[in-house]
């Protein structure tokens, strides 16, 4: 029975009967090993083309100092936004009462703050990127890792296959080898009629 | 004993099935989903998400300790102080979000592209999740502690002045009582209010 007339009579066939024929359609891969070495071939094209650089650029990123800079950017742009939020707070209170020497000291505080924010940030920022980045190379030597077991199977399956084939080759040459030598034993003696 | 024939060793029909459609599976992901994955790549590079969360926190900050300017906030010295630290630490809390979830999608890209299994989260996502870091906490209740002290000033100094001027009306009024005419001196007034029998 075809795997078509038991698809027809099966459960399957009455449930999913419209699906079978897109199935049916398709060409029939007349070389599967070709095919398979074709789209091995492919898929690897696609990769080198599309993601390798990416894969490098994301390799160079364990290296990535970001954090720490936008945190030396952003200490003085924030002591100068929190200086303006107090200029207009105070402007809004009509001065709000300070003399001179406690608006010298806001300044101080301020300042005295930046700076402190700054070596903070700075610190805070160092630990926080390197934990990214060790986090991004433990990944990567993940998936590293995965990709180099994957071509060691790989390529002891092919070593495997070679050496299976050497093997078939030697032992029917050794078959034919004595097939051939039994052939012209048989004959010799037929000649001397023994 | 026959000769083998070539048609006994030719692949099944389940073979030849199923060898059809895992070709014809590998050509529509090469045209449909190559691309997305691609589209992926390029959006895990140029995607500013952690320029999203960092707005995001500087937005959080500013309406954490900026809201609702107040006097004594504006009179305080280390106001400003506060704010700045706390949005550096905050900004810096951002930065670290997205920058993971950057990473995130980016690993997630090159896990798909090489076939591992990837993880479905978005980085976007994840930087949502900003957490409020200390100093902005403290800030923020530094800033709570004050506008209370203020106004429980405020409502002392309100309580205070009623006072005073209750025992000034009533030791002035010339219906009083001579005997509790004498309502003491500036604090026994403020803070004790008219009493009826007099201080003296």
């Amino acid at each position: 029975m075809s795997l078509s007339t038991m698809f027809d009579e099966s459960i399957y066939g009455k449930m999913y009967g419209n699906q079978r024929s897109v199935a049916s359609n398709l060409p029939t891969v007349s070389d599967p090993d070709k095919a398979f070495a074709e789209i091995t071939r492919q898929d690897y094209d696609d990769y080198i083309n599309n993601f390798r650089d990416f894969e490098k650029r994301l390799l160079d990123a364990t290296n990535d100092t970001t954090l720490i800079d936008k945190a030396r950017e952003n200490a003085p742009k924030q002591a100068q936004i929190a200086k303006d939020i107090q200029r207009r707070n105070t402007e809004r209170y009509g001065g709000a009462g300070l003399s001179a020497a406690q608006r010298q000291e806001q300044q101080r505080a301020l300042q005295r703050g930046g700076q402190l924010s700054l070596a903070g940030d700075v610190n805070n920022a160092r630990i926080n990127q390197r934990q990214l980045n060790q986090a991004t190379l433990q990944d990567l030597i993940g998936i590293g890792q995965g990709l180099n077991t994957e071509a060691t199977n790989n390529l002891a399956s092919s070593a495997a296959n070679t050496a299976a084939r050497k093997n078939a080759y030697g032992q029917a040459k050794a078959n034919y080898s004595s097939q051939m030598t039994g052939l012209g034993t048989t004959m010799l003696l037929a000649a001397f009629g023994v | 004993m026959s000769k083998p024939k070539k048609s006994q060793y030719k692949e099944s029909e389940a073979d030849q099935t199923s060898t059809a459609v895992s070709l014809a599976d590998k050509k529509f992901y090469r045209e449909a989903y190559l691309p997305k994955l691609k589209e992926k790549r390029d959006r895990s590079e140029t995607d500013d998400i952690a320029g999203v969360a960092e707005g995001r926190a500087q937005a959080d900050t500013m309406q954490a300790l900026t809201a609702r300017p107040t006097l004594a906030a504006t009179r305080s010295v280390d106001t400003s102080a506060d704010i700045a630290s706390a949005a550096g630490a905050q900004l810096l809390q951002a930065a670290n979000q997205g920058a993971q979830g950057q990473r995130q999608d980016q690993l997630g890209v090159l896990k798909s592209a090489r076939g591992l299994q990837s993880t479905a989260t978005a980085g976007l996502a994840n930087a949502a999740k900003i957490a409020t870091t200390e100093t902005l906490a403290r800030a923020k209740a530094k800033g709570t502690r004050t506008s209370a002290l203020f106004n429980a000033g405020n409502r002392l100094a309100g309580a205070f002045g009623q006072n005073l001027s209750d025992a000034n009306a009533y030791e002035s009024s010339p219906d009083t009582d001579p005997d509790g005419q004498d309502q003491g001196n500036f604090f026994q007034k403020g803070f004790g209010g008219i009493d009826t029998k007099g201080r003296g």
